[in-house]
């Protein structure tokens, strides 16, 4: 890389655009992955960037990076900066043992420091290819493609939104596309080019780019011309046809009435409520307890509600919390009332600002807000809550079915009509495993594995005697989140394990807001259900069957790692497969607010129309005329410009084609078989004088001779003066 | 004294026989500095034979004269070996051909055989008679003349043969002053015989070897080879400018160039001098003939399309 001819300083402009087309590849890498600490990455490549502006050979940059990694493996792993003996040790021992992991093929149990390092390696290498795609190929086209690509399709299939990414990719992008065009230019003509007129040639770049990028800045957004095709994308990947009865259509939404089950619903992007909370959280607000083989109904319930004042401690029945975890914080703002509040899971306090009572239903975890005896519905409230602590796989595998008392009986409760497959089904999937917990993930698992397709519409209804459960299991194989979850329910309670159907909001989109926080949407396409089931010693926790979502409960995977049990690799890949999946496909087109300014600026243009078409009009006849016009102008300009300038052979050439140029422009045309004499014979016959045959003759010796010193320039650049000074008058 | 006040002196001491026929000249001075041959076809009497005997006598060369008749032998041209019976030997008796300056006239008069023998021995400046070659001094500068091919009892060359001429000119009749000039001059004296030589025969070489030094830019020779390039592709043209063509384009460009003064080539000379050098070596199709299109309009057509090259352009 050192055959970089180019500027230093465009240089740094050139990798400061470079940088944040990097960053925009590093930002969703924080955002959807566990990687924290993303700025030792920013930092590195900065680092990196500074390193080869600054030409530092091989052997300084290459060390100084090394260094640069150890420390900052140290500080992520250490959270210190002052390396100690112990922590040395430890790391490079850490390090180190990855290379015999590596050795035996065991990609699953690289050590997360090692990650860290591999992934700084890539960057390494990343960093290394942009600077030889902008200095020595001086072509940037493909990168940014690549950039545009991945932030495309990462806004497309994840919750990462690419809003803002999108247009600081645009600008970013094109700019440096346009700059190294320039200079690959420049390189083909093999001229090296001063920042002066590298910055006036890249000026007309600079000027779309930023106009362009400020108008579509204030542009409203539209509508999408055609209906998301995502989803019919998926369908057909899938490769399905109609399937089903499904002859209503609901809205997607919260109704408590779940006592028919089944049929496509339509989408229902109305927002509900907005939540600030630091983690994306699964949002209850009920249970149920009874299958009807149509749907689900509430039964028996036994106490009376519970009265609670706002900022008391609830107990919950959700009940493995752990005393040392952080309490957080949930900001809700309803924006549709709805007749239960949402909350949470481990919610332990619930702040309102109103002077309400709060009444909460233990047997289905209902909440809801009174205020002088009568019902009300809660505009905003906030909620502190435990996160759960990880739940420990060691002690989930050491859950038996004899661990169960007498008091889960309701939560085992089926129809006698519940067809024999299902039991079977349940049977053969549970048999195998030992521990409650490993029997539930075996059945949640079940429909990630065969067959079953996600889709909200073509949901069949089960008419007559046809159970819910049955069709979709056997028949349809294709439903949504009510579907799954009521079947691994049914699923659950036909191997003998308690659990129960719980409904609310899936997490919803989140953006940073203002103030930095991460402000979740949950709109009507969000509402969901899901399954609870109840493990010995732990209690109820939360299960997602419904494939594309993922099971909000973190595992300790905390067990001795024991490749003769293939039962971890696969349960880690499977929590892999479910982060990497699609968070909600009911996704909808966030339609952006109409910009103030934008509409204030068309509201004036509607009211002065006219006379804004007539400021458009002269102000494109005044700029006509001053373009057509420019013979009488531009070479007063250039002359100036030209006296500054010292006088020799380049100079005059320059010259000769301005003068060139602008007989041209006032009409002596020169045709392309004309010679140079024969055409300063035309333009001396016109203005008199032998100035042009004169300055032709000087220029033909040059050009055609090779004799370029030795000549009077000075005299030559006064003649020069007057012919063009008679030529544009 | 510099190369261009030299040819000035002869183009001069011509002007003094010769009235408005610079041109003419300064053409033939190229052709003569660039080595090459010329020939002038027009019509009787306009002065072809003296234009020849002018320059012969202004740079002090041997000068021969070969009238060619239908029944003029090759033995005529070159020369004969004679059986000398003193001797008792073969002796080498040579023809007109060996000398500097040659006017060949009338060529189209006579046998092809005998144009034959004459175009060899102008390519290969050397003559062959019984298996002995013999070299022709140099200078050596054929100046052949032709009666516009349609009058009758004529042997017209073959068109392949005519490129071992640099150039085909045409004298053309002189405008009308000039014409009362030539007869109030031959009213005095025989002009033709005071000229006086101004150039020898060694300054000659020195100028013939100063045409090699004259620049010929990258692009200028661009130039000349599209020029040809455009003649192969004219539908007109049946047969167009061969390499050797450019060749001879480039070396009368330089030769002309000296001439003017400059030690380089400019696109002026180029377009000036391709009529006379392209002119001869195109082989028209018979339906340009019928629509009376001539060759020298092509060579202007194409003339008019080449760009000339006046800025660099950077080829990779």
């Amino acid at each position: 890389m050192n055959e970089g001819k180019t500027d230093i300083r465009l240089l740094l402009f050139m990798y400061g655009l470079a940088f944040i087309l990097l960053w925009e590849w590093l930002l969703p890498v924080g955002e959807l992955t566990d990687t924290d600490h993303l700025s030792i990455f920013l930092y590195f490549t900065g680092l990196s960037f500074i390193f080869g502006l600054l030409r530092f050979r091989w052997w300084i940059s290459i060390p100084l990076k090394v260094i640069y990694l150890f420390f900052a493996l140290h500080y992520v792993f250490y959270d210190t900066i002052f390396i100690g003996r112990e922590t040395v040790n430890t790391l490079l021992a850490d390090l180190s043992s990855n290379f015999s992991i590596m050795a035996v093929g065991d990609w699953e149990n690289i050590t997360n420091p090692f990650r860290t390092v591999l992934f700084f390696v890539l960057l390494w290498m990343t960093i290394y290819l942009i600077r030889h795609w902008i200095e020595v190929r001086k072509s940037i086209l493909l990168f940014y493609a690549m950039t545009v690509i991945f932030i495309a399709v990462l806004d497309t299939f994840s919750s990462y939104n690419a809003d803002g990414a999108i247009f600081r990719i645009m600008i970013s992008g094109l700019l440096l596309l346009g700059l190294l065009t320039i200079s690959k230019l420049a390189e083909k003509h093999g001229r090296k080019l001063s920042v002066g007129m590298f910055i006036s040639l890249s000026l007309p770049v600079v000027f779309a780019v930023f106009v362009s990028g400020t108008l579509a800045s204030f542009m409203p957004e539209q509508e999408p011309a055609w209906a998301d095709p995502i989803p019919f994308l998926k369908s057909l990947v899938n490769g399905d046809s109609a399937v089903g009865s499904g002859e209503s259509i609901s809205q997607s939404g919260y109704d408590p009435d779940d006592s028919k089950l089944g049929g496509s619903f339509a989408q229902d992007s109305t927002v509900v409520f907005k939540a600030v909370v630091p983690k994306k959280q699964y949002w209850r607000i009920e249970t149920k307890n009874t299958y009807t083989s149509k749907g689900w109904e509430q039964n028996r319930i036994y106490s009376d509600p519970l009265s609670i004042q706002p900022g008391d401690l609830l107990v919950d029945d959700m009940t493995i919390m752990s005393e040392d975890n952080e309490l957080q914080t949930a900001s809700i703002q309803m924006k549709t009332p709805l007749p239960y509040l949402v909350y949470p899971y481990g919610t332990s306090t619930i702040h309102t600002a109103l002077d309400v009572e709060l009444n909460y239903q233990p047997e289905n975890g209902r909440y809801w807000a009174r205020e002088d005896g009568v019902r009300i519905e809660l505009e905003s409230y906030s909620i502190d809550f435990t996160e759960y602590d990880l739940y420990s796989l060691k002690a989930l595998r050491e859950t038996y079915p004899e661990q169960y008392g007498p008091e889960v009986a309701q939560y085992l409760q089926l129809p006698e009509n519940v067809p024999d497959r299902v039991r079977e089904l349940a049977m053969s999937i549970t048999e195998t495993e030992e521990s409650v917990y490993e029997k539930v993930k075996k059945v949640e698992r079940y429909f990630g594995r065969n067959g079953f397709v996600y889709d909200q519409q073509n949901v069949a209804i089960p008419q007559g005697d046809e159970d819910y459960v049955d069709q979709f299991l056997f028949d349809t194989k294709r439903g949504y989140c009510d579907n799954f979850s009521t079947s691994m329910v049914v699923l659950l309670r036909a191997a003998d394990i308690p659990a129960r159907w719980a409904k609310g909001f899936a997490p919803g989109e989140g953006k940073k807001n203002s103030r930095g926080m991460t402000e979740y949407t949950i709109t009507n396409n969000e509402a969901h259900s899901w399954v609870e089931a109840y493990i010995p010693k732990f209690g109820w926790m939360p299960f997602e069957p419904t494939i594309g979502f993922s099971n909000p409960t973190q595992i300790d995977y905390d067990i001795e790692l024991d490749t003769s049990d293939p039962q971890i690799p696969e349960m880690e890949e499977q929590i892999r497969q479910e982060q990497e999946l699609i968070e909600t496909p009911e996704r909808v087109q966030q339609k952006s607010n109409a910009n103030s300014l934008w509409s204030a600026v068309k509201d004036f243009g509607k009211k002065y129309k006219w006379l804004l078409f007539i400021c458009l009009a002269v102000t494109a006849l005044i700029f006509r005329s001053i373009y057509s016009n420019r013979g009488k102008w531009l070479p007063k300009l250039l002359i100036k410009a030209n006296r500054t300038k010292k006088s020799d052979w380049e100079q005059f050439t320059k010259q000769y084609k301005i003068l060139l140029k602008q007989l041209d422009r006032i009409g002596l045309k020169r045709s392309n078989n004309m010679t140079l004499s024969e055409y300063a014979n035309l333009v001396d016959s016109h203005y008199g004088g032998g100035r042009m045959g004169r300055l032709t003759k000087v220029y033909e010796q040059g050009f055609y001779g090779g004799y370029t010193t030795n000549q009077d320039w000075q005299a030559l650049k006064e003649m020069w003066e007057s012919l063009i000074n008679s030529a544009s008058g | 004294m510099s190369h261009e006040l030299v040819i000035e002196k002869v183009l001069s001491n011509i002007d003094r026989v010769m009235i408005g026929k610079r041109d003419i000249a300064e053409l033939s001075m190229t052709a003569l500095l660039a080595g090459g041959h010329v020939l002038l076809e027009d019509v009787p009497g306009v002065g072809k034979t003296m234009m020849v005997k002018a320059l012969a006598r202004s740079i002090g060369a041997t000068f021969k004269r070969i009238q060619f008749t239908p029944d003029l032998l090759p033995s005529d041209v070159l020369g004969v070996s004679i059986y000398n019976p003193k001797e008792m030997e073969f002796e080498f008796r040579p023809g007109p051909i060996i000398g500097n300056i040659v006017l060949a006239d009338e060529i189209n008069r006579t046998s092809p055989k005998t144009q034959a023998a004459l175009l060899e021995s102008m390519e290969e400046s050397s003559v062959t008679i019984d298996g002995e070659t013999i070299r022709i001094p140099q200078p050596f500068f054929v100046m052949a003349t032709q009666n516009p091919i349609e009058y009758e009892g004529t042997y017209p060359l073959p068109e392949a043969q005519l490129d071992r001429f640099l150039f085909k000119l045409r004298m053309g009749y002189p405008k009308r002053l000039e014409e009362v000039e030539v007869l109030v001059r031959a009213e005095k004296s025989v002009p033709i015989d005071e000229l006086e030589p101004v150039l020898s025969i060694e300054d000659l070489t020195v100028l013939q070897k100063a045409v090699k030094d004259v620049d010929v830019d990258h692009s200028v020779k661009a130039y000349m080879v599209d020029c040809a390039a455009e003649t192969r592709l004219n539908p007109y043209v049946y047969l167009g400018v061969s390499p050797r063509g450019s060749l001879a384009l480039m070396k009368s460009c330089q030769a002309y160039a000296l001439i003017k003064g400059r030690t380089f080539v400019t696109p002026d000379d180029v377009k000036y001098l391709a009529p006379f050098v392209f002119g001869h070596r195109i082989i028209l199709k018979p339906e340009a003939k019928y629509e009376g299109i001539t060759t020298t309009e092509i060579v202007e057509r194409i003339l008019a399309k080449v760009s000339v090259p006046i800025d660099r352009v950077r080829t990779r």
